[in-house]
């Protein structure tokens, strides 16, 4: 009886310290929501400035998502699947953009691409321009989520059975092949929800953004302009919108995989 | 036809060591050996699936020690099918195949045409074995690496598979490389047998040849020789020499390396039992009792005490039943000279 009533003490406590950090992660973002959600629907349809901002936000998400999915599989894949010398000094430079302030990393990339560097100068001699410009928005967003969609990937891959890839190969693949037509398909889910986590990250990126490109403004830039302009009720709007515009993918997307569970 | 020369491999901290192994165009090799002798090692660097640290793989005639996968002209069954689970058994089967008609050929040489249409999901595990096999042979490979491919069956399909999958061999002229760790399986589908021990073979020969001859006493033990004895060699008369082994000396027919001889093996089939003491030609009889008898099936395994010393024979569940043998029956136990192998 000691023992059992040991067990419902036990479950209570974790219940009890559960349910307090899961209010303190809840509570603002909701009451956020609740308190400028409507107006942030209805500033969506009248506010052309909010409009562009959310595009931009959710545009150039993709396009770094999209990116970071195309050199990033290929570091999971050998993450996953390969043991190599410095693969420490791989997992390290991967943890950078999750360790360091994201002003941080919008000033190393701002030294980066500005014109007095030698990348930024070479780019801007081909007449591309990173700094303050949709480029540098995506590079910014890409260095902040990188790492999420990396790590995803990783370990959808890793779940797959390397075997599967052998057999694959004894059946006439290339390595490539049997990676695009086993591991992938396999690991897809995985890379997928890895890929709606890092549009999310990217969408909700502040930080290096504003260093390396304030102008244009993404949602996340408007909504701090405006509360610094004109206080937390003009801001309040622009921030419900982003909530709920970097939100609901990740909600649809658990609610998709709950569905498909056994 | 394969010819692996002096076959180097390491796989973290074990390693294969130096196999020579020839397997000839259309026999059927089964390598044999416990679990961790370094079967699947041998069978993936065959493949190609892992790289060779020394020595050559050569197949029908081509090099192909430095050969991709693809590019050897294999193909492999592992012990757990590795279906692919995004996609149905027909997607399965004609994965590797040049054309439809090779998949539908595949399939119904493995008796899978039925299965084509389902989810490899809902395939029992026999089925599922039978699809991979379709899967390997519709890629047309002539050589074909199977790693136990009946261990995850039950007895009866084991015995259906085993029947489908000689048949085939037979029919395609495949040159077959099977490794397993069951004696029996290796005893009814090899053409050709090698030992595979802590990475090493100790003996590769005809079936026929290296069941009755084991090299040596590991061998004998892991081709499943029930009677091995320790012991040395005390007398020699004319074409005959005594081994002593505990409380038994042994009468086994002399040879040149009979007098080095450490371990004396005598196959369980080659004993026989009788109520009676009988007159014979037998040169080893003894008075042992019964300690056990197990049946498996057509045959029973009788356990028996020869003053101190195990031996094992194996009789037909009908002789068993005629003799009524019971525990801690006297019986008498023989076997000839011809039936000791000494090494």
């Amino acid at each position: 009886m000691p023992e059992r009533r040991r067990a419902w003490s036990l479950s209570i406590g974790a219940a009890l310290a559960a349910s307090l950090l899961l209010l303190f992660l809840a509570v603002p973002t909701g009451s956020l929501v609740v308190s400028g959600g409507a107006a942030g629907i209805a500033g969506l349809a009248r506010d052309r400035e909010l409009r562009r901002a959310i595009a931009l936000s959710a545009g150039a998400a993709a396009i770094a998502t999209l990116l970071v999915a195309l050199l990033g599989t290929p570091l999971a894949w050998l993450l996953a699947r390969r043991r190599f010398h410095g693969r420490a000094l791989v997992e390290a430079v991967l943890d950078l953009p999750l360790l360091i302030p994201h002003p941080v990393a919008g000033i190393a990339l701002l030294l980066l691409f500005s014109r007095d560097s030698a990348l930024g100068g070479a780019l801007l001699a081909l007449g591309l321009r990173v700094v303050g410009t949709p480029g540098g928005i995506v590079a910014a967003m890409a260095f902040v989520a990188a790492p999420l969609f990396v790590s995803a990937a990783r370990e959808a891959i890793a779940r797959v059975d390397v075997r599967y890839e052998h057999v694959a190969r004894t059946l006439g693949d290339t390595g490539w092949r049997a990676f695009r037509r086993v591991t992938l398909p396999l690991a897809a889910r995985g890379m997928l929800a890895g890929a709606v986590v890092t549009w999310a990250r990217a969408v909700s990126e502040f930080g290096a953004i504003v260093i390396l490109a304030y102008h244009p403004r993404v949602a996340s830039v408007l909504a701090y302009d405006r509360f610094t302009s004109f206080g937390i009720g003009e801001a309040l709007p622009v921030a419900a919108a982003l909530v709920v515009v970097a939100f609901v993918p990740l909600a649809l997307l658990r609610a998709l995989r709950m569905e498909r569970a056994p | 036809m394969i010819r692996i020369r002096a076959l180097l491999a390491r796989a973290g901290e074990f390693a294969l060591r130096y196999v020579s192994l020839d397997v000839e165009q259309g026999e059927y090799a089964v390598v044999l050996g416990a679990a961790g002798a370094g079967k699947t090692t041998l069978l993936e660097t065959i493949a190609g699936i892992r790289r060779s640290d020394g020595g050559t793989i050569a197949i029908d005639g081509r090099d192909v020690t430095y050969d991709p996968p693809e590019r050897r002209g294999i193909a492999m069954v592992y012990q757990h099918d590795y279906l692919f689970p995004h996609l149905d058994a027909a997607a399965n089967v004609a994965y590797g195949a040049s054309s439809r008609d090779d998949a539908r050929g595949a399939a119904e040489a493995a008796g899978v045409s039925h299965l084509l249409g389902r989810d490899v999901r809902s395939l029992s595990g026999g089925e599922r074995q039978l699809v991979a096999l379709a899967r390997a042979l519709a890629t047309g490979a002539k050589v074909l690496l199977l790693d136990e491919p009946f261990a995850a069956l039950d007895p009866p399909r084991r015995a259906g598979m085993r029947r489908t999958l000689r048949e085939i061999q037979r029919r395609e002229q495949l040159t077959v490389v099977h490794v397993t760790h069951d004696v029996a399986e290796a005893a009814l589908l090899a053409d050709r047998v090698a030992v595979l021990d802590a990475g090493a073979l100790l003996q590769t020969g005809l079936a026929t040849d290296v069941f009755a001859r084991p090299v040596s006493a590991r061998a004998a033990e892991l081709l499943g020789a029930e009677n091995v004895f320790a012991g040395t060699v005390v007398g020699r008369a004319d074409d005959v020499v005594e081994f002593r082994t505990g409380t038994l000396v042994l009468h086994a027919v002399a040879d040149e390396s009979a007098s080095a001889a450490t371990h004396a093996v005598v196959h369980a089939g080659e004993i026989v039992i009788a109520r009676e003491a009988m007159r014979s030609s037998a040169r080893n009889a003894v008075v042992a009792r019964v300690v056990a008898v197990t049946s498996n099936g057509a045959l029973a395994r009788v356990e028996l005490d020869a003053s101190g010393t195990p031996l094992v024979a194996s009789i037909t569940a009908s002789s068993a039943r005629e003799l009524a043998l019971r525990v801690g029956d006297q019986v008498h136990a023989s076997w000839k000279a011809t039936a000791v192998r000494l090494c």
